[in-house]
């Protein structure tokens, strides 16, 4: 045999070599296809693994009844059955909040009798206010408005300058000049 | 033995073709007798999937049913047809994961809530184990047990996944939504401990003869 006893697996090698013969590095794989002695050893290890199962499958008993499906078809797929808890679950929340919102108090609103008197009392507040805001304006009756000085408060005292300059603009020497009034 | 022979040993039971395939698509489409067909094809191996998680014949039973039932509510969810069996046991192990949780809680409360079997349950007289076979079989889950119990959670899983449930490498790690290599690493290292566990191979050798 061309194969030295130094290139034999090594039983870490052999494990591998049973778990899956793929993972060992090609050199060893090739041993291992031509040398007897290592494959008498792997062949051991899957033997004895192999004799396991059997045994397990001797020492088991076989089911002593055949099983059945459900009379009932329960075909269901996953989407129905999620979707049926869903729309349960919705329907459930929503009946809840609609009979939370019938049960509020809700303030009555301006409709019928109640709500035409309301609406002559603000309007006779707002003319009432109007009244009083056209006093603090003018407080004379109307008849005397015509006669009265200032017709109008709306006063522009801007307007009278080029009339009449104010006194403060004119110097006090013109007046001595023109009246020959004495300072002192 | 020839690589061939031991190819054979070790192989995973089928895992279907375009027959299986088929039955599958059917059933998507609502079809109940292809889904009875499946559960025909595929009722032992829940089972005894089942059978050895639990230990107990009554309970393995209760759970296949409820696998199944599963199955047949959820098949149209079913992505990829050739994925079926990877899937069932995928649904197989979380019910028996939701079991084994709900056992222990009871037997937090209850001194009777082990319900394992020591040998196995006589069906009817007609398969009514001999004594001898009742024997082994009770030492056979004892030191089956012993030696489960040294390995990790994930270890345990992937390995009779592989040796005892003859699911591909690729299976276990579509039921357990694992990589190739992470199931890998771990069937290294389960395999390693079971090479080291010498009773077993022992018994494995009075098995047989």
């Amino acid at each position: 045999m061309s194969t030295s006893n130094e290139l034999h697996l090594d039983d870490d090698q052999l494990v591998w070599a049973v778990v899956d013969e793929a993972e060992l590095p090609l050199p060893l794989r090739e041993h291992l296809s031509t040398c007897p002695v290592c494959r008498a050893n792997k062949a051991q290890t899957a033997k004895n693994l192999s004799r396991l199962g059997q045994m397990a499958e001797r020492f088991a008993p076989l089911p002593a009844h055949s099983i059945s499906l459900p009379v009932k078809e329960p075909r269901s797929t996953t989407r129905w059955s999620w979707g049926w808890q869903t729309y349960a679950g919705a329907a459930v929340a929503a009946a809840l909040v609609l009979a939370v919102f019938w049960r509020t108090p809700v303030p009555p609103g301006p409709s019928g009798e109640n709500g035409n008197m309301m609406a002559t009392e603000i309007q006779e507040a707002e003319q009432f206010m109007t009244e009083i805001a056209m006093l603090v304006d003018n407080a004379l009756p109307a008849v005397y408005l015509d006669i009265s000085a200032e017709p109008s408060a709306d006063f522009d005292e801007e307007l009278m300058e080029p009339v009449g300059p104010s006194v403060e603009d004119q110097p006090l020497t013109d007046n001595y000049r023109k009246r020959g009034v004495s300072l002192c | 033995m020839s690589q061939t022979d031991q190819e054979k040993d070790h192989a995973p039971a089928p895992t279907g073709g375009p027959k299986l395939t088929s039955l599958v698509e059917e059933a998507q489409a609502g079809g109940r007798a292809a889904f009875e067909q499946l559960m025909g094809h595929f009722q032992k191996d829940i089972f005894r999937m089942a059978y050895y998680r639990t230990r107990s014949s009554m309970d393995a039973e209760d759970l296949t049913q409820e696998v199944f039932l599963q199955a047949y509510k959820k098949i149209s969810s079913l992505k990829e047809v050739d994925r079926f069996r990877s899937w069932l046991f995928q649904i197989a192990l979380n019910r028996i994961r939701d079991f084994n949780r709900k056992k222990r809680f009871r037997n937090l409360f209850s001194a009777f809530g082990d319900t394992r079997e020591t040998a196995k349950t006589p069906a009817g007289a007609s398969d009514q184990p001999e004594a001898l076979d009742n024997l082994m079989a009770q030492d056979f889950w004892k030191q089956i047990e012993l030696f489960l119990n040294k390995l990790s959670r994930m270890e345990r899983e992937v390995f009779l996944l592989r040796f005892v449930d003859h699911l591909s490498i690729k299976e276990i790690s579509q039921a357990l939504a694992k990589s190739e290599s992470t199931v890998k690493t771990h069937l290294y290292r389960s395999i390693g401990k079971f090479k080291a566990e010498h009773s077993i191979h022992q018994l494995l050798q009075e098995g047989v003869a």
